[in-house]
């Protein structure tokens, strides 16, 4: 018995180790792999044009980062396109890595959730990859080069993510947050508008430069492109990006922005946003006005939502501890002054700040029926006797209430 | 066959039974009575020889009767054996025999004396605090170290001689009252069954021994040290001694054994215990990490971090073989510079270090023929297995099997693999003892010495998975 | 002699019978019952609950094993048809765990879509394990709650901070008759209680023992429940198409952005448990199958139905969603009567028998 127990595992070992030596596992080799960073999404006629920013890995000895390449292909699905994509590259094209999905502006005006949910239900890419809406095209975006990073899709989710770390002034999601935020009840998103800058103007200049760069990754033939393009040596580097614009997303479909500041209110009623910045411009002290720059050390918000007869009672609660880091004032009473507390005025000043800015959210969420508070999903959840008298014009029954609290040290 | 009194009937016998030339045949008188002395030249020490021995002959004034002969010799080891062939046993171990005309028994005297090693710190288990002393290849040393570290009269040895060339003397070691009597019982049982040409080390004996001949894995402990062998008999196993091996077989044996190391004990439970995690994670590295890095590289490229995968991308380009293939040839490699550098002489040994280890690995990695990754990951896993260097052989094979099941499989194919061993394992007994324990079955008395290292005064009794009926072995007087 | 020890058989509560539930159980629970998946889910496990209470007292106040129980219960001719029946369901029950298994590794686990190759040596480990006494199952046990309960915790630890718990409120508004449903097409991976009923007689009895088998089931049963509320509450309204659920809950967790997916970890642990989980109904199908035609060679049942399974497995693969709505609708009544209803029948007329024999005596 024993001897035959030996010869089993013999036969085992055999077969393993032929099919070790064959090799032939129809597996893809690391090397024929393109790991791909991140995909932009653009439509020309009815056709998607995808075009994937792909690592490519320098030699260990040179001591130069990485750089990328950029594919592009079309077809009449987001699969089809990527098809296209490994077909004529010859490269397998490896989701698993791509962090961030950016759609063209092109795309805003229809159901992005069609391109979206190929991502969200395949499983070779993490869903957890961040999407973000370009101002432009998404492909220009891609292509543009930053001294942020070699690969600009790396700069990008810097921007991105930033959040998470320390100044949450961008609202970024997911595709299967947003996805599912689409076949939930309010059927709303929203993303990160992605907008160039140039580096050397500050803020507000479109990065027109970046033409030239992204033809670069333009797709060459008719149904598909396929150039690769080392961008180390482009000149043109001096491209930021901002994404503190907000797409709001409704059925799909962008129906509205939330701006810079509307947007850090959204997050501090929907997260801690504690080491955020707000600028509070304008503070009559002592007869003189002065801009405040104020940190939140820290906070808490609460939206609630209480259906009653009469109406939905929607419950605004924010209340921010911060500390002044940077001030500018005319005259210097205020900064030499050793009352640790914040001024009145500035409370005041900041308080009314919020509350306006909290008013407006509501007033584009009405305006855009994009629920991205979730109200109705808290009506169905929390007051689901009401939901049905609701569901359909709960938008315009809301009774808003607002308490926000600023307190701080100096 | 028994010996008669008839001298020359006896001396024929014996000579034509030893016919090698270095045995002595010397001719002797007892006053009037014809006698033969025979012994091996090399072997006995003939200072002793002549001062215990040949001296009473040489002043014998009366023929002694058969009392009388065995009392006129001064030697304290000395027996009457009544047998030819035990006879010849006895004088080819070392003593010295005399056959007298008249007298139907032989005297052996106890005068072996050969050339020893002194006794030194063993190689394969230096400690930096805590005894340094090893076993040497001498059986009666050893023999003398275990009583010198247990003056107990239930510390008990029995003897017997295995081999039919060799006649080696082995022993068997136990402390009566605390090993199992059926562990002794079938020790006892499984040496006796032994029919062997020589026992040329104690590993023989311990072939014989493990209950599953095919077995990758080991099934007897063993050790070069005294305080450790003490220890273990200390916990009811049962210990086997060969002569001419300095290392000591005990039964039964757990898994875990080896990866408690002789410092453990003199140490602080606190380093102790995090040693011993080192060790686990060690042979895990080991066993598995150039198995995890190819499956990886070939089949779930998704589980490395983007940095990390570029990283390996960067260092693998241009690399003309397949990443198992790479891995497979670098390990091939590392176990032929290690078998190599055991075998050849130390100065030697330390070129082949050199060209092993510095020029041929930074040869390869720059001549394009293997990665740094690879390079590195074989590295370390060759470190790490040699921290439990007692399973050191049975761990680079299994890293082998691991590696082409990964090459193959990929991760579940691991994972198959290590089911499979688990069950193995788990369902595998040596000497009605489970490999695994104190893991499974589960012996939660016994993790003090298994998933951490406990202070001594927790130690207050025996392992229970050793099934032992004395349990105590610490108590604290009021 | 007893094989294996009370411990075991709460461990071996804890590291297979959750575990099964954590593939695609969720999802299609999620497709009936929405955010009420773990009413559902509470349901079967409360059935399942209720029939282990009595099979403990039959262990509590019998030595008997199962085949003795049935044997006096049914006589040996019936006794042979209740094991064979048993025999239908344990290899009923492995086929969807198994087919979830090999699409679960076919598609989260490898770069490309594998050669159905990479999944058969699990049917080596099937085949394997079949050889071995009831014993190795309790010392598998021993070691395979550790592996069970760390995984777990890591994928619950890596997926609370994405989790909206307020996501399964309103309690109970998709509807009895869809909570019911997802309910029964559970029951295939339900009826755990029969598994431990194949046990009866096979460990000792000491005092206490019923009260830790009870709580380690509700243990158990706590860590489906958990498992299913995070679930929904992470993906609440594309809950029902996230098939492979042990993959998706814990990689949205930030730390993963910044490390990688180490969240396999936890994943590969729950994968290595649940391979021995799925062996099990194969191993009890051989041992009814030695029982049923008196086979003394020990490798033929293995063989018999460890091929069954592969055949399955390999050509039946095509067929398989049918072979899913089957199971999960018209079978799941036979998965209630074997896991549930026989069991509950047979234990209590093996109670009543013995409370008229102690009374005799």
């Amino acid at each position: 018995m024993r001897l035959k127990k030996a010869k089993a595992l013999l036969i085992c070992l055999s077969i393993l180790l032929t099919l070790f030596f064959s090799n032939d596992f129809g597996l893809i080799d690391v090397e024929k792999t393109s790991i791909i960073t991140a995909i932009a999404i653009d439509k020309e006629q009815d056709e998607y044009i995808l075009t994937a920013q792909v690592a490519v890995p320098e030699a260990t000895d040179t001591n130069t980062e990485n750089q990328k390449a950029q594919l592009s292909s079309k077809g009449k699905t987001i699969g089809e396109a990527l098809k296209e994509m490994g077909d004529v590259s010859g490269w397998f094209p490896k989701l698993a890595f791509c962090n961030l999905i950016i759609l063209g502006n092109n795309l805003a005006n229809e159901n992005v959730v069609n391109l979206l949910d190929y991502f969200a239900k395949t499983l070779r890419l993490q869903d957890s990859a961040l999407v973000a809406l370009s101002e432009k095209s998404a492909k220009e975006l891609l292509s543009l080069s930053t001294p942020l990073d070699n690969i600009s899709s790396f700069a990008i989710q810097k921007i991105l993510l930033k959040a998470t770390q320390f100044d949450n002034d961008v609202a970024p999601t997911d595709i299967k947050t947003f996805v599912s935020g689409y076949y939930s009840k309010n059927q709303s998103g929203y993303m990160p508008l992605v907008k160039v800058i140039s580096a050397d103007n500050g803020s507000g200049s479109e990065g027109q430069k970046s033409d030239n760069s992204s033809s670069s990754g333009g797709g060459s033939g008719a149904s598909s492109g396929g150039d690769q393009k080392s961008q180390g040596a482009n000149t043109e580097s001096n491209n930021l990006f901002d994404a503190r614009t907000t797409a709001l997303f409704f059925k799909g479909k962008k129906v509205g922005e939330l701006s810079p500041e509307e947007t850090v209110t959204f997050n501090a009623l929907s997260k801690n946003i504690s080491g955020t910045s707000i600028a509070v411009n304008n503070v009559p002290l002592n007869d003189k006005e002065c801009n405040y720059l104020l940190n939140i050390i820290s906070d808490s918000h609460s939206v609630k939502v209480k259906a009653t007869d009469s109406g939905i009672d929607l419950n605004f609660c924010l209340s921010i501890f911060c500390k002044v880091s940077d001030v500018f004032s005319t005259g210097t009473e205020d900064s030499l002054s050793s009352n640790t507390k914040l001024p009145k005025p500035l409370v005041e000043k900041t308080k009314q700040l919020l509350t306006n800015s909290i008013i407006s959210l509501v007033n584009k969420s009405i305006s855009t029926n994009c629920d991205f508070f979730n109200i109705k999903e808290k009506l169905y959840r929390y007051n689901y006797s009401k939901y049905s008298q609701y569901k359909d014009n709960f938008l315009s029954k809301l009774n808003i209430k607002i308490n926000v609290n600023v307190s701080g040290q100096k | 066959m028994n010996i008669s009194k008839n001298l020359d009937e006896n001396t024929k016998k014996l000579k034509q039974e030893l016919v090698s030339d270095d045995i002595t045949f010397l001719d002797i008188k007892l006053n009037n009575t014809n006698g033969i002395l025979v012994f091996i030249n090399d072997l006995v020490n003939k200072d002793t020889l002549g001062e215990l021995i040949l001296r009473p002959i040489a002043f014998c004034k009366e023929t002694p009767s058969e009392n009388a002969l065995f009392e006129m010799f001064l030697s304290p080891e000395k027996k009457q054996i009544f047998e030819i062939e035990k006879l010849i046993d006895d004088l080819l171990l070392g003593n010295a025999i005399l056959l007298c005309d008249g007298i139907s028994f032989g005297l052996s005297f106890g005068l072996k004396h050969f050339e020893k090693r002194a006794i030194t710190e063993p190689p394969t288990s230096t400690v930096i605090k805590g005894p340094r002393e090893g076993f040497v290849e001498s059986l009666s040393v050893n023999i003398s170290m275990m009583r010198r570290k247990l003056k107990s009269k239930k510390l008990i040895f029995e003897n017997l001689t295995i081999g039919e060339y060799s006649g080696t003397p082995i022993s068997i070691c136990y402390i009566k009252g605390i090993a199992r009597k059926s562990l002794v019982e079938q020790v006892k049982k499984r040496l006796n069954k032994i029919e062997i040409d020589a026992v040329l080390d104690s590993s023989y004996i311990s072939k014989f021994l493990s209950e599953h001949k095919f077995s990758l894995f080991k099934q007897i402990g063993n050790t070069e040290k005294p305080d450790i062998l003490a220890g273990k008999i200390l916990e009811g196993r049962v210990a086997i001694f060969v002569d001419g091996s300095p290392i000591a077989l005990t039964v039964p044996y757990l898994l875990i054994e080896d990866f408690q190391s002789a410092s453990d004990y003199y140490n602080s439970s606190y380093s102790a215990t995090v040693a011993r995690y080192i060790r686990v994670i060690s042979v895990a590295i080991a066993l598995l990490l150039p198995a995890l890095f190819v499956s990886a590289e070939l089949f779930h490229l998704q589980l490395i971090p983007l940095s990390f995968l570029l990283t390996i991308v960067n260092s693998i380009k241009g690399i003309p073989l397949s990443p198992s293939y790479e891995m497979f040839f670098t390990l091939l490699i590392f176990e032929i510079l290690n078998e190599a550098s055991v075998r050849m002489p130390k100065y030697v040994g330390m070129v082949v270090s050199i060209v092993g280890g510095l020029v041929l690995g930074e040869t390869a990695v720059n001549a394009g023929i293997i990665s740094a990754p690879t390079l590195m990951i074989v590295a370390l896993s060759g470190i790490c297995l040699y921290t439990v260097p007692e399973l050191e052989q049975t761990f680079s094979v299994l890293r082998i099997v691991f590696l082409i099941v990964a090459g193959t499989l990929g991760a579940y194919g691991i994972l198959i693999f290590i089911a499979l061993l688990a069950i193995y394992l788990i369902s595998f007994e040596s000497y009605s003892t489970p490999l695994c324990a104190p893991f499974s079955p589960l012996i939660l008395k016994d993790m003090k010495d298994g998933i951490y290292k406990g202070f001594l005064q927790e130690f207050e009794y025996r392992p229970e998975s050793l099934k032992n009926k004395n349990k105590r072995r610490i108590k604290i007087k009021d | 002699m007893y094989q294996l020890k009370t411990r075991q058989i709460c461990f071996f509560i804890i590291a297979f019978l959750p575990i099964t539930k954590f593939f695609s159980l969720p999802s299609l629970i999620t497709s009936f019952a929405k955010e009420d998946l773990w009413i559902s889910a509470l349901i079967s496990l409360a059935i399942d609950f209720i029939t282990l209470i009595p099979i403990v007292y039959v262990c509590k106040k019998t030595d008997k094993t199962f085949f003795e129980i049935i044997e006096d219960v049914f006589g040996e001719n019936g006794a042979k048809i209740i094991a064979f029946l048993y025999l239908i369901y344990f290899m009923s029950k492995a086929i969807l765990p198994l087919n979830e298994q090999k699409d679960y590794v076919e598609y989260t686990l490898y770069t490309l879509k594998p050669n159905v190759f990479y999944f058969l040596p699990l049917f080596i480990l099937a085949f394997y394990m079949c050889f071995k006494r009831i014993r190795v199952l309790g010392r598998l046990a021993d070691i395979l709650w550790v592996v069970t309960i760390n995984g777990f915790i890591t994928l619950i630890v890596l997926s609370l901070s994405n989790a909206d718990f307020s996501a399964i409120l309103p309690i109970g508004a998709s509807g009895i008759k869809n909570i019911v449903h997802g309910s029964i097409a559970s029951f295939n991976w339900f009826g755990d209680s029969a598994i431990i009923f194949l046990l009866v007689g096979s460990f000792k009895w000491e005092k206490g023992s019923s009260l830790k088998i009870l709580l380690s089931y509700v243990l158990g049963a706590v860590m489906v429940l958990l498992f299913m509320i995070i679930f929904y509450s992470i993906f609440t309204s594309i809950a029902f198409r996230q098939r492979f659920a042990l993959t998706e809950v814990s990689k949205y967790t930030t730390v993963i952005n910044n490390l990688g997916r180490f969240d396999y970890i936890g994943i590969f642990m729950i994968l290595f448990s649940n391979m021995f989980a799925l062996c099990l109904p194969i191993y009890f199908s051989s041992k009814l199958l030695d029982y049923i035609f008196s086979i003394k060679i020990i490798w033929i049942s293995p063989v018999i139905v460890v091929g069954f399974q592969l055949i399955i497995t390999l050509f039946l693969y095509q067929y398989f969603v049918s072979i899913e709505m089957f199971m999960t609708s018209y079978f799941a009544i036979y998965f209630f009567v074997f896991g549930n209803i026989v069991p509950i029948i047979i234990s209590l007329i093996t109670l009543r028998r013995n409370k008229y024999a102690i009374k005799e005596g």
